[in-house]
Formats: C-alpha cells, structure tokens, sequence
C-alpha cells in the first residue's frame, strides 16, 4: 500500500465514521451544553449553613418587614414578617460655572429618607441649592375609615402597605371608579366605570363641585354621582384617593416626622418641580436608588437651563439615565444601606433600615456620599446619628422581629430589623381644595395639550395600569413585570379586541403608540377587560412620558 | 507484503475508521475526566466499624428538615480535637484542619447542579429509602476515591454513571434527570418539571 492522496481522503474518511460511532461527539454536544448552564459567567449561589435574617426591603415605600433565609450568609429567599405591626405580612466645573438665578438641584424620587435630610443639608451648602421632591400627601388612618371612594387608584393591587390594607379590607366598602376593570376594581364592592381621563372631573362631583359637569364626562348618571356623594357623607369616616395622588377624607392625619438631630434642622425647605421657574436648573441631581413615582421627563426637561448638566444616580439606565448626561451606578436592595419612610398608610413616623446583605459589585456610587460630598459634608453616619436622636427622645416603641424585647441599642436592633414606631399622637389634618384644584388644573393642562398639538384623530382613551409606578423595576420583580402576564409590562398596552381587529393587532404584536407628546413602542395585549375606545397602558419611564401628559392615543401596527 | 485490490482499497479507509475507534473508546473516556484528589484520606469503614457511628450522625438532617450534607469542620472537631490514633492521615488532619480551623474543601461526588432541587428529607424520611440505594457502598469504604469531574461541564462523573458509554448509549447507575424520571415511574408516582427545577 503506497501513500496516496486517494489514500489519504479515505484514512480520513475511516475516522471521521468511527468518530460517530464513539461518544466523543455526542459527549462533546452534551457537555457543551451542560457548560452553557454552569460556565463561570452563571453566578453561584454560596452553600454553607442556613441562617435567618431580618429586615426591611426598600424596593418600594411600603417598606414590608422581611424575613430572609440566608445560605452561608447571603440571602436566598425573601418572606414577609407576619407579626409586624405595618406591614403585616463629573460636576465641580458645572457648579463653578452656574449664573446668577440659575440653580443646582437634587431631585429626590423617595421623599422622607434621611438620605432625603442629607441632600436638603448638603443643598444648604451650595450656592442656590435646591431640594426637589414630589408632593407628599397626607398620611391615611384606614383602620378608622369606613368608605373608600378610589380614581383608578390600586388600593387592593399595591397601593399603601398590602399587608396593611387587607388587614383593613373588612372594614370598609370600596368603590372603584375606574375606565377598565382593573384587578382592585374586580375584588371592590363596587365598579364604576367611568370615562377615562374623567377621574378629575368625578372628584369633582363628589367634592361640591358641578354634577352635570362630572356626569357629562363620566359617563355616570346624575343620580349616580349624587348617591355617590351621599354615601361617602353618611358613611363615614371616609376617604377618596385620585388619580394624581391626591387625597381627601376624615381620615387624613398629619403625621409626625421621626426625630433627626438639631444641627440638621438648617436644612433647605422642600420644594416641588412645579414650582420652579422654567429654564432655572442649572445642575439636577436625580436620585433614583430608591424608586419613587415617575415624574415625567418633558415635566424636569422644561425647568432645565440651556447647556445644563443632568446626573443620574440609579441601578439601571431604563429611568431618568436615559435623558441625563450622566448615569453613576448605584446598589440596589440588598446591596445597599437606606432607611425607608413610612407608607402613605402609615398613621404614625416611623424608622427602619434597609440592610446590605449582599455585597454591591465594584465601582458603584453611594448617592448619598456623592452629593455630600460635593457640599464638603461627611454624611457616612447619618443613619446612626438618626437613630441616636431617635433614642434620645425617649418617644415611641420599638418592634423587634427577632422577639428580643426592648433593645438597649436602638442602632445594633435597627440593623437587625428592628422597626420604631412612633407615639399614635397624629393630628387630624384639616381638608383643603388644593388637591381638587390641582386635579382639575391637570385635567385642563391635557386637553387644551391635546388641542393644541395634535391635529390627526386620535382615538382610544388612556388609561393608566400602574398610576403609581417607579421608573425602575427591580431585578427582584422582574419576574412578575417581565416574565408573567400578572402585569402589564414596562411597554405593555390592552386593547379591547373590537379596536385590536381594527388596527390589525393580536396580541404580542408590537405597534407604535402616539399621542400628542410624542410616540413610543408597545407590545399589544388584547384584553375583553379593557372597555371598546380606551387603551391602557403600563407603567414605564417611556409610556408615562407620552402618556401621563396626554389623554388619547392611536397605535399603528409597526 | 501485497493485498488483492479490493482489500487494498478498502485498507485505508478501515485503519482510519479502527484508530477513531479505539480513541474514541480507550482514549476520550478517560481524557475527558479530571481526576482531583480529596483533601483527606477519610475512611467510611473506621468510622462505622470503629467508632460506631451510623450515616445520619454526621450527614445529619437539620431542625427545619434541610439535609446538612457533608458535615462541617466543627462536628469532626468533636472527636477529633486530640488526634485519636497515631496515623500520618490522622495527624495530617489535624494540623491541615482541625489546629488552623481550616474547613476541608470536600469534593462531594453526588453533588447536583445548581439547577436542581433535590430533597433528600422527602426522599430518606417520606419515602424510607437507603442511602445505598442512591451512594452505592460508599458508607463502607476504607478510603475516598479520587473526585472526577468532566473538564467540560464540570459535572462529578457520579452524576453521568460509571460507564463511559453512557452518552452514546443510555445506562442506569447514575444520578441524572432521566435516572430519576426511571426511578419515579418504577414507584408509580407522579413528577413534573417544577419539582426538581424550581
């Protein structure tokens, strides 16, 4: 036999049919796939003993008590703590560069932190210093309220602390005024379906002002509105919560807020976005490591002076880091240290702490530290130094989880998930016609912006799904925001099926919703809960910017 | 030495198809396994003859049912605060480990993946079943094998069964989804997916 070319092809051949008749290809095939869930790039959980923890989670203000079961240290899963009594269950050449009149501001989306004391004492440092936070309303006493009027609120679907809520649920009647039958307005006592965008004129209604007016909008009879407003009279305590925040009722407490040191007390006053002047932020600072409502950008973006500097401090760029100029990472829950305010449920102050069990990764940003430190203020133990002033009054009580009784060290407890609570001295808060006025200036601001800018038809309604929705979703939700069909998603509209057909829509089809502010991509679900004419959307950044200043829409299959 | 034509011909092409073979058979099996040794030379046997001790002493169950695996440092500590013999693996022991409170980085060879949820409280206290049912003899060993672990996947070779053909052709003996698929519907009881993948 001679070495041939020919020769050759076949010894080569020979191999290559014995190979198949080896495991060396299937092998290869199966462990390459085996590598691809265990590769060094998956993230391994540790082992070693199993342990308890407890805390309180700050991903949103309800702040629930938590129990965690930790392997080797780091958590592992997250439970409630049923017997809680709440939750049951680059800028230095900017600043230098700033005009006269022109501001440097941090926009606070979690207000009542003392993170939130931090920026209002470093903004007291600088020049034009400036403390924005949304407005706060006044906090609620359900255990004492009898009849709750809600407008699209989602009093039963995540709205104050859950565990709070049906610990009151018996208690009083729901009625659910609302343009879709959304999960709160299938559990209430009541549904109403009204108009959408017609909330503001409803509590309205109800509120003294027009009923012809409100019925006309709503789609309600006159009859309607007036036993309606009859009820929440002569069933009370009662309490109607809108569609912008605003709340009303017999049952508003003005709550006290938790003791923080006296030096603190220079800080700058809260202001609110709408009262800026426009075009007089210079520098905003947004701090969006602990999630709060969404303002929408086209609302910041008109305050902004020309050539300003936008800095966004946040775990993800879906947010505000989209539009600023800069994105600084920072922790996110359980990574991160913060104390969480009470919920808007929550009569009485209160003080806990988010813990970091888990190690953040490198080269992320503590906000706090950073805007300190740009006021030359050495923040790092604001935290303690709270939880001294707090021990120092000598006020309230302290919920231990762990059962240990009443702490010598308030801080060492707080770390351990320890609550304080404060005394029940909440003073009943007088009503005011600001939240109506507001409601109904808000209303009048959209439909004149409708008018003005949109001259093609537009013709479904909006309805917002999540009016009270964080710019960002925790990567701990994102199974129930991303990966279920129990929420609308961040790009997320319903459509009932008469207006999907017309569009040419099914669902999971992907189409451009537009509306007078702008445009942006949805994914389409079809939903016979959803009225024919309305569309309702989710809750993100993008939608919020084109919808929250809008009140009709069109999509167009893309 | 010559070959009639037709034997010449195919020749090549059967030496080609015979060496595939053999590496495929005699070579790839036991190169595609790492072999690492344990970190101690620990002896079943002398622990269950000897010392008395039954499996569930030390691979004990915890208060909330959790299995604790291989013990900790501490529980052999227990015994093993003064050397108890005058053996080399004995006195290693205690001056690698015990002295420096230094916990052994033990290749557990029936470890399942992190994708995996298994309960061995379900399966030793629910359904009775041995040990030896699942581990084999290793309860009465006099020495720890060498830990194998395939240089790809990372998997123990205890998990793909002994037998090297078991990718080619499918063989019991090891401890992989489908041997405890078999497993259940020998004992008529129901699975699904979410048991085992939470």
């Amino acid at each position: 036999m001679t070495t041939t070319r020919r020769n050759l092809f076949k010894l080569a051949g020979g191999a290559a049919a014995g190979t198949i008749l080896t495991p060396v290809p299937w092998r290869l095939i199966t462990d390459t796939a085996l590598l691809s869930e265990n590769w060094p790039g998956v993230p391994q959980p540790k082992r070693g003993e199993p342990s308890v923890r407890f805390g309180n989670c700050s991903l949103c203000a309800a702040g629930c008590a938590v129990r965690a079961r930790c392997i080797g240290g780091q958590p592992v899963s997250l439970a409630g703590v049923v017997e809680h009594p709440l939750s049951r269950g680059a800028l230095q050449s900017a600043l230098r560069n700033m005009r006269s009149g022109e501001r440097c501001a941090v926009l606070d989306l979690r207000p009542g932190r003392t993170a939130s004391w931090t920026y209002r004492r470093a903004m007291a440092s600088i020049p034009n210093g400036t403390y924005l936070s949304a407005s706060q309303p006044a906090a609620v006493d359900l255990a004492a309220v009898k009849t709750i009027l809600s407008l699209g609120v989602p009093v039963l679907d995540g709205w104050g602390t859950p565990g709070n809520v049906l610990a009151a649920r018996s208690r009083f009647r729901l009625i659910q005024a609302e343009a879709s039958e959304s999960r709160t307005a299938i559990m209430a006592d009541e549904w109403l379906p009204i108009r959408p965008g017609s909330e503001a004129a409803l509590l309205a209604g109800v509120t003294g002002g027009s009923i012809a007016e409100a019925a006309a909008q709503t789609g309600l009879t006159e009859q309607q509105i007036v036993s309606l407003e009859r009820e929440l009279r002569e069933n009370g305590p009662s309490l109607v919560l809108g569609p912008n925040g605003e709340v009303s009722g017999d049952v508003l407490v003005q709550r006290r807020e938790a003791p923080v040191p006296d030096e603190w007390k220079k800080a700058v006053p809260v202001s609110e976005l709408d009262s800026m002047a426009d075009g007089s932020i210079r520098v905003l600072l947004i701090d969006e490591s602990a999630p709060g409502d969404y303002l929408p950008w086209p609302a910041i973006r008109g305050k902004l002076a020309p050539e300003s500097v936008v800095v966004s401090f946040a775990w993800s760029k879906e947010g505000y880091g989209r539009q600023a100029n800069f994105t600084l990472p920072t922790a996110v829950y359980p990574e991160a240290v913060d104390d969480i305010p009470p919920a808007i449920d929550c009569p009485v102050a209160t003080f806990r702490l988010a813990a970091a069990w888990v190690a953040p990764p490198d080269g992320v940003v503590n906000p706090v530290e950073f805007i300190a430190g740009l006021a030359g203020l050495d923040a790092k133990n604001a935290l303690q130094e709270r939880a001294s002033a707090i021990q120092k009054s000598g006020r309230g009580t302290i919920f231990d989880p762990a059962g240990a009784g009443k702490p010598a060290d308030l801080w060492k407890a707080l770390q351990n998930g320890a609550t304080w609570i404060d005394d029940g001295e909440a003073k009943a808060r007088a009503k005011t016609a600001d939240d109506k006025k507001r409601s109904s200036a808000l209303l009048e601001a959209k439909t004149a912006d409708d008018k003005k800018r949109s001259s093609a038809p537009l013709p479904l309604a909006i309805a917002m799904a999540e009016p009270h929705t964080p710019a960002l979703v925790s990567p701990l939700c994102s199974k129930v925001t991303y990966e279920s069909n129990l929420r609308l998603g961040t790009h997320g509209a319903a459509l009932h099926p008469s207006d999907a057909q017309g569009a040419g829509l099914t669902t999971g089809s992907r189409a451009r919703l537009e509306t007078a502010a702008g445009s942006v991509t949805v994914d389409v679900t079809v939903d016979d809960a959803v009225p024919p004419g309305v569309i309702q959307v989710g809750g993100g950044p993008d939608l919020q910017n084109v919808c929250g200043a809008a009140l009709r829409a069109r999509v167009v299959r893309s | 030495m010559s070959f009639p034509k037709s034997i010449s011909a195919t020749l090549p092409f059967a030496a080609g198809l015979l060496i595939a073979l053999a590496a495929g058979w005699a070579a790839f099996p036991r190169a595609i396994y790492k072999t690492v040794r344990q970190p101690v030379n620990f002896s079943h046997k002398v622990h269950a003859e000897k010392g008395g001790q039954k499996c569930d002493d030390c691979h004990s169950f915890r208060a909330d049912g959790s299995f604790a695996g291989v013990p900790t440092l501490d529980k052999c500590a227990a015994c093993h605060a003064v050397p108890m013999g005058t053996s080399a693996d004995e006195k290693s022991f205690i001056d690698q480990y015990v002295t420096p409170n230094r916990e052994p980085h033990w290749l557990v060879y029936a470890r399942q993946p992190e994708n995996v949820y298994f309960s061995h409280v379900t399966h030793v206290k629910v359904a009775g079943m041995k040990c030896e049912s699942c581990h084999g003899d290793e309860g009465s060993t006099d020495s720890l094998r060498p830990y194998q672990e395939d240089r790809i996947s990372t998997y123990s070779r205890d998990i793909w069964g002994r037998p090297a053909a078991h990718s080619l052709f499918r063989t019991a003996g090891g401890m992989k989804m489908d041997d405890c698929v078999d497993c259940h519907r020998r004992q008529g009881l129901a699975h699904s997916c979410l048991d085992c993948h939470k």
